[in-house]
């Protein structure tokens, strides 16, 4: 490489990678807190990654950077409580229950998604294990740093761990249709989730019995064999992984809700669930949660009976209740994706802003950190053009704790933080609608052939 | 057998579903709407106006409009009045469900098969027809799919039992242009293997459009009497003779210009593009050519890794900026037609502007399908295709008030309204029984 | 390990045996004596020491003096140095060389997939390399060839594929090359076809659930050798006690680990399990260096680089559309990057890190080229020397036998013609254990317009299926090869649109269709005279010897 083409390289690099944390002032915008209400010609003071000061006419201290926010909307980070953005691995589905598998092990800060997510407007999100199997693995919650090259960076330390479950036609259609294995049915989805906590409880017992009696003086005997599986559902059991159940019938729901009241299982968040609004008032008597897509249906047989209407029947009956992507393209726009409660159902601005902020932040366990503008939360914030509800607004800039993370007016085209020297550059990747889970994704080819008999 | 009868169930439950969708009925007669703001996108906004729509058509159009006896007047104080929208790109009525194949229609055995007809095959019943509708999209352009030549597409109105009450006056053939490159990622052929089955298909095409134009010859010579049953060559014959258009679909910008350059050498005289999702790469050549384009999906994301972020959404405005001829569609097969006011207005935010990305979901398909005298705006002599809604359609926060198609006052009422009025306050609620 | 007379002769009866593309080493050279003394040549007994005109002395196997002024002892064979260079024998840190790989059986499909036997799984951690030894793997001399004498080798498979060991690369068998055995656990981030685990997070779980395992039945097993009364006999776990000398940190973990996010995965492991961690064969590693180092990982970097395609500039001043503009700057920015691969070594070195070589992924004969390439980018050529000897023999604990050219070390060296980084440098001998292997120098050009390929080639490929007859027809055009593969067993005939000679190494792959199947073929194999030899691989699958004989003309 000539010199020249080196310092090209060296500028493309200072420009894509500004990301250094700054204290930052946005000055006189319109504040859509979410918790405490609208702030007109607002300011908002961000320290050391915190929002430290809300109020008008606020000094910057020096050496901050001033962002003009006039005419502009400022709002809390957009929070997606369900995507598979930011990871290699999606499904290991070769086995109904993979509670020990994580997919924070296999983290990849450079997918251009999340730039293009950060780009709407996105600064969390929660990246999940896919849906083949009735337990699947762990999934990460993770803030959109894009620009950093450590997939430990990404990761949102402290934010509670969780874990991916799936009920109906993804985990029979893969287990039962694919590989004539339990579960075929939605009988058989109950069965595996029953039979993997009953045998978590006898583990953990085993090893409650195996610790007590090691203390006693003389004692002899052998441990129980260490059980990853056993060990991750004992945690779950135990109220310290939270679960984010795949669902869409109602039926099924309503078979997780007893499942866990079975085994003392306080905290459950459904996903997809796009029958929820036939069990909300039973979901809001658990307190159970919901993270659902705002209109997608009728891509198989068990979405075909939703309705547009979920999340705002969902909302109306108490239920707290998300709106997500699973998808690297609805994804830029939820906030989009949430003004359409207004449409079904008529939402309240503030409550349809919810559904991808405080809500999702809520269903994350994450709730005390980000999902407003308060002072003393983490400074997540996305700046739009107009009121994000508005079809018409365009998200100008992002800042994940206190880091601009994307900026409209200074974004270059290609933003890889990698390239591989041997890509052909002529090649396009053309995606069209949505015609399957993103749920699925490395797993497809094990559906069964039910369905694709010609 | 099992397997058999699941499926029978199956399509039982299917067809059981569809039986209520279209009730309660549609009403045609004769109505006034009233002190409306009418957008009728030709004629610019006439606020305070009035809509008089009689034996299906506009009758008058204007703030002081003569109003025929037994006229049911509908007071439309603080609404619009737009034209119904029209996505030129869809597979409504024959697809009901993604994952079932046994429930989708677009796609028939063959590489070349221009005889397959959308048409006949659409399902008025279909659940997504309504869902559609009460949204404001009246119209939709049907595809079928499939291999280089997968059939006739039919522009459809989302009202009626027939395929004749439904029709609405265009049909086009599809053709997908070949991809000379990797469709994406996942494509793992190798370079060798993709030109040979790029070569292999451009040859078939060239050869089959060889053939149509010997059949035009032959069949004018023959004054349509001498030549043997050839369904694809009397299917391809309004083509070559530019009775019908030719919708191509190209997305890459290297297939845009293989295209283009088809299309040229081959003389070919009612073309539309379609898809183009790399338009903006090669929109002077667009207009040079003078072909218009339906863009979309513009919900979307870049076709490549390194585009920026906004390409997809940006995309006809940019070619519309060029002096391309630009509708929007929506390219989803069934469930979400409705969004096509959200394609626009993602087009209007990244640089196109409200006005041209409204046209872009009336006026503009209209001309694009030859049907602008019956569609596409608000003015006198039109079917009376429209919709009132209390704000700017393109925002979702407005809601339809009243849609109308060919004059019949169609009920906002779909299996998703439904759900809505019976699960809002469920009864019985939480609890026992 | 038998006397070196014996080996000496051994190895060349297999040399003549197995490989006719060295079958012109002379046989003499072993027979006589074995004491070597290289006079008057130029030694670089290490990077930065160097001695000009000295003589080298080797004895028995092993190095017995270097220096100025050595005295030649009577019963040496003397080599004469002149304008040579001596360097030490370079090592692999990680490859694959002399090691067979297992037939695939024909497997059923396993019933349940969630519980493959282990095997079926990738989990053969058991496995010694040493039982895949092939002695005569023409890889074996290939390498050689180019100066390397030992070899970190590892057996094929899934995640943990099996045990490691140190070789030299010649031997009359498997137990004869082996320097040391059991060097290290051999592990992969592979995860399995259809079986659990099918993806990387499986495999990481998997893996921590493995060592844990491993952890808990290994002090079981000393609670219950203390004192079995009582007790439950502990299992025996061929896989869990796999761990043992890991766990002891006796030996380390070998990983393949070829991208940045390889490493830091495998990094995630080391740091939950406390492993001592050998990271093999890194590609796309720039970013990493912070961390191995922290970490206290040893490397060998892969000589692997991204094929350097010379772009024709066309320096036009053609109008510059938006698609020339948009193409020129993608082009930068992969320029940025295929820097960053050939300074990989570069960034290593100023890092701090000392690094080895792997030729685990490489072609031998890009091997050279590469290393031109990274000295290119930066790296100094003492560099580049001490990664592929002293830096190497450290990392894998030879220091006191390998890696540099001193009294007492044994002796492996490479003589060239010409300093070795250099674009024309020859390797004209190669000495493994004293043993030495005379090499062909005569220049390749003139064998290449020697050989004549254009005709009918009749091949036969030994498959277990048994022999595969076809017809290879090679014409040329514009000094360029091409051929027409025909046979019985192909449904049609197979364009071959290049076939490669450089030298007489012979290289073409081409589409062949077997019963409607398409399938990839490459074939390497030397050429001599109306014969060649090699082998042919079938794309995702095995290889097998390959054989091809003129067919004579026919005067007519």
């Amino acid at each position: 490489m000539n010199m020249k083409k080196l310092s090209i390289a060296l500028l493309l690099i200072s420009v894509m990678y500004p990301a250094v944390a700054q204290n930052i002032l946005i000055k006189n915008g319109t504040v859509l807190t979410v918790t405490k209400g609208v702030l007109v010609n607002t300011d908002v003071l961000v320290k050391d990654g915190k929002i430290s000061q809300l109020g008008k006419n606020i000094t910057a201290p020096t050496g901050y950077r001033i962002l003009d926010a006039s005419g502009k909307f400022v709002m809390p980070g957009i929070i997606d409580a369900h995507s598979h953005e930011g990871i290699d691995a999606i499904n290991e589905w070769s086995t109904p229950v993979t509670a020990e598998v994580f997919v924070g092990d296999a983290l990849n800060p450079f997918q251009i998604s999340l730039y293009r997510a950060l780009a709407g407007g996105v600064t969390t999100i929660h990246t999940m294990h896919g849906s083949a199997n009735a337990i699947g693995g762990q999934c990460e919650t993770i803030k959109l740093r894009y620009g950093v090259k450590d997939p430990k960076e990404l990761i949102m330390n402290g934010a509670p761990r969780t874990i991916k479950f799936a009920l109906g036609e993804n985990p029979t259609r893969v287990h039962g249709g694919g590989n004539a294995i339990v579960p075929r049915t939605r009988m058989g989805v109950e069965f595996v989730m029953r039979e993997s906590f009953s045998k978590a409880k006898e583990y953990s017992a085993a090893w409650d019995t195996y610790t007590k009696n090691k203390t006693q003086k003389g004692f002899r005997g052998t441990p129980p064999e260490y059980n990853y599986r056993l060990e991750t559902l004992a945690e779950v059991l135990k109220g310290n992984i939270l679960i984010h159940c795949h669902s869409y019938r109602a039926d099924e729901i309503y078979m997780m809700l007893n499942v866990c009241k079975d085994f003392g299982i306080k905290k459950i968040v459904f996903q997809h669930v796009n029958e929820g609004f036939k069990v909300a008032p039973e979901l809001a008597a658990f307190g159970a949660m919901a993270s659902v897509f705002s209109d997608w249906w009728a891509y198989k047989f068990e979405v075909y009976y939703s309705t547009a209407y979920n999340a705002a029947i969902l909302t109306r009956n108490g239920v707290t209740t998300s709106i997500n992507s699973d998808d690297p393209e609805l994804m830029r726009h939820l906030y989009h994706e949430a003004s359409k409660t207004q449409k079904y159902g008529g939402l309240k601005d503030e409550e349809a802003l919810a559904l991808i902020t405080i809500n999702p932040a809520k269903q994350l366990g994450i709730e005390d950190r980000v999902g407003s503008i308060e002072v003393g939360k983490e400074a997540d914030i996305s700046i739009f053009s107009a009121h994000p509800l508005s079809i018409y607004a365009v998200p100008l800039i992002t800042i994940v704790d206190g880091v601009v993370r994307f900026d409209r007016e200074k974004d270059p085209d290609d933003m890889r933080i990698y390239v591989d020297p041997r890509a052909e550059i002529d090649m396009a990747d053309f995606t069209e609608g949505h015609d399957h889970d993103r749920c699925m994704q490395g797993a497809e080819d094990m559906f069964d052939t039910l369905f694709r008999t010609n | 057998m099992r397997r058999l009868t699941y499926i029978s169930s199956l399509l039982f439950m299917v067809m059981g579903s569809i039986a209520y969708a279209q009730s309660p009925k549609a009403k045609q007669g004769t109505y006034v709407l009233t002190n409306a703001t009418i957008e009728t996108i030709t004629q610019g906004v006439i606020q305070n106006g009035a809509v008089v729509i009689t034996n299906g058509k506009i009758a008058a159009v204007g703030t002081t409009v003569a109003v025929p006896a037994g006229a049911e007047t509908i007071d439309c104080k603080g609404l619009w009045i737009y034209p119904g929208m029209i996505d030129a790109a869809t597979k409504v009525g024959l697809s009901e469900i993604e994952s079932d194949p046994r429930t989708k229609d677009f796609n028939e055995v063959g590489d070349v098969i221009p005889q397959m007809k959308a048409l006949t095959a659409i399902n008025p019943n279909s659940a997504h027809i309504a869902v559609t509708r009460v949204s404001g999209v009246t119209t939709v352009l049907t595809n079928p799919d499939g291999d280089i030549i997968p059939g006739t597409a039919a522009l459809i109105n989302l009202h009626g039992y027939t395929p004749d009450q439904m029709f609405a006056g265009f049909e086009g053939i599809v053709l997908n242009f070949p991809k000379a490159g990797r469709k994406g990622v996942a494509d793992k052929r190798t370079d060798d293997e993709i030109k040979k089955e790029y070569d292999k298909k451009i040859e078939k095409l060239n050869d089959t459009w060889e053939k149509a134009v010997q059949y035009h010859k032959l069949d004018s010579a023959t004054k349509s009497n001498g030549l043997a049953y050839y369904p694809e060559m009397k299917a391809l014959l309004p083509v070559v003779r530019g009775q019908m258009a030719l919708l191509v679909r190209a997305d890459a910008a290297k297939d845009i210009l293989a295209a283009l350059k088809w299309v040229g050498d081959r003389k070919v005289k009612r073309v539309i593009f379609t898809g183009v999702a790399e338009g903006w790469r090669v929109a002077d050549e667009l207009v040079k050519a003078n072909i218009p384009v339906i863009a979309g999906p513009i919900l979307a994301l870049p076709s490549r890794e390194y585009d920026h972020y906004d390409k997809a959404y940006a995309n006809p405005g940019l070619m519309k900026k060029a002096g391309v001829k630009v509708a929007i569609g929506t390219y989803e097969d069934r469930g979400n037609v409705r969004n096509l006011p959200y394609h626009a207005g993602f087009a209007a935010a990244y640089g196109m502007g409200r006005e041209e990305a409204l046209k872009a979901i009336t006026i503009v398909p209209a001309e694009i399908f030859g049907v602008q005298d019956a569609l596409g705006s608000i003015e006198v002599g039109k079917n009376a295709t429209l919709f009132v809604s209390d704000g700017d359609p393109l925002e979702p926060k407005t809601t339809i008030r009243y849609v109308f198609i060919n004059g019949w006052n169609i009920p906002l009422v779909s299996r998703q309204t439904e759900l809505y009025d019976e699960f809002l306050n469920r009864e019985p609620g939480a609890g026992g029984r | 390990m038998e006397t070196f007379y014996h080996k000496i002769t051994v190895v060349f009866l297999v040399l003549i045996a197995f490989v006719p593309a060295w079958g012109q080493e002379e046989r003499e050279l072993g027979s006589v004596s074995r004491t070597y003394a290289i006079t008057n040549v130029t030694i670089i007994q290490s990077p930065g020491r160097q001695v000009d005109g000295g003589t080298l002395v080797i004895k028995d196997g092993l190095i017995k003096s270097v220096g100025k002024n050595i005295a030649v002892p009577p019963e040496a064979i003397i080599i004469k140095g002149d304008s040579l260079f001596v360097y030490a024998g370079f090592i692999d840190g990680l490859s694959r060389v002399g090691v067979v790989k297992p037939r695939e059986e024909i497997r059923e499909k396993i019933k349940d997939p969630g519980n493959p036997p282990p095997d079926r799984a990738g989990i053969s951690p058991y496995v010694d390399v040493r039982n895949f030894l092939n002695t005569a793997d023409k890889n074996i001399e290939e390498l050689r060839a180019i100066g390397f004498t030992t070899a970190h080798v590892v057996p094929y498979g899934g995640m943990l594929p099996g045990q490691s060991a140190i070789i030299s690369l010649a031997g009359k068998s498997a137990d004869d090359m082996v320097l040391v055995p059991v060097s290290s656990l051999y592990s992969e981030l592979t995860p399995n076809e259809r079986v659990y685990p099918v993806t990387v997070i499986g495999v990481m779980a998997k893996w921590r659930e493995l060592y844990r395992q491993a952890v808990q039945a290994k002090s079981y097993e000393a609670v219950y050798a203390s004192n079995r009364s009582g007790l439950e006999p502990p299992a025996t776990n061929r896989i869990l006690v796999s761990f043992n000398p890991v766990i002891d940190k006796r030996i380390p973990v070998l990983f393949k680990a070829e991208k940045f996010l390889d490493i830091q995965r495998v990094l995630a492991l080391q740091s939950d399990l406390g492993f001592s961690l050998l990271a093999g064969d890194i590609k796309e590693g720039w970013d990493a260096t912070t961390k191995l180092k922290a970490s206290g990982t040893k490397v060998f970097l892969s000589l692997d680089l991204p094929e350097d395609k010379k772009k024709d500039d066309k320096k036009s001043e053609e109008k510059k559309d938006t698609i020339t503009v948009e193409k020129d700057q993608l082009e930068k920015r992969k320029d940025e990057f295929m820097a960053k691969h050939v300074g990989q070594a570069f960034a290593y070195q100023q890092a701090g890190i000392s690094f080895g070589f792997a030729t685990l992924s490489v072609k031998t004969r890009d091997i050279q080229p590469n290393l031109r390439r990274m000295i290119k980018a930066g790296l100094t050529e003492d560099q580049a020397l001490a990664a592929l000897t002293i830096n190497s023999a450290q990392l894998l604990g030879l220091s006191d036998r390998l890696g540099s050219l001193d009294p007492g070390k044994i002796a492996n060296v490479i003589i060239s013609e010409r300093p070795y980084f250099h674009e024309k440098s020859k390797v004209k001998y190669v000495f493994v254990e004293g043993v030495p292997y005379k090499l062909d120098s005569k220049d390749s050009k003139k064998e290449e317009s020697k050989i004549q390929l254009e005709g009918d080639w009749s091949l036969t490929a030994t498959t277990p299926q048994g022999k595969s007859e076809s017809t290879l027809n090679i014409t040329k055009t514009e000094g360029k090869y091409k051929g027409k593969l025909s046979g019985n067993q192909l449904t049609e005939t197979a364009e071959v649109n290049e076939i490669k000679l450089e030298g007489r190494k012979l290289n073409f792959s081409c589409l062949i269709n077997v019963q409607g199947q398409q399938m990839k073929i490459t074939i390497d194999a030397t050429v001599e005279g109306d014969f060649f030899k090699g082998t042919v691989q079938v794309e995702g699958a095995d290889s097998f010897p390959v054989e091809g004989k003129k067919v004579p003309k026919l005067n007519r």
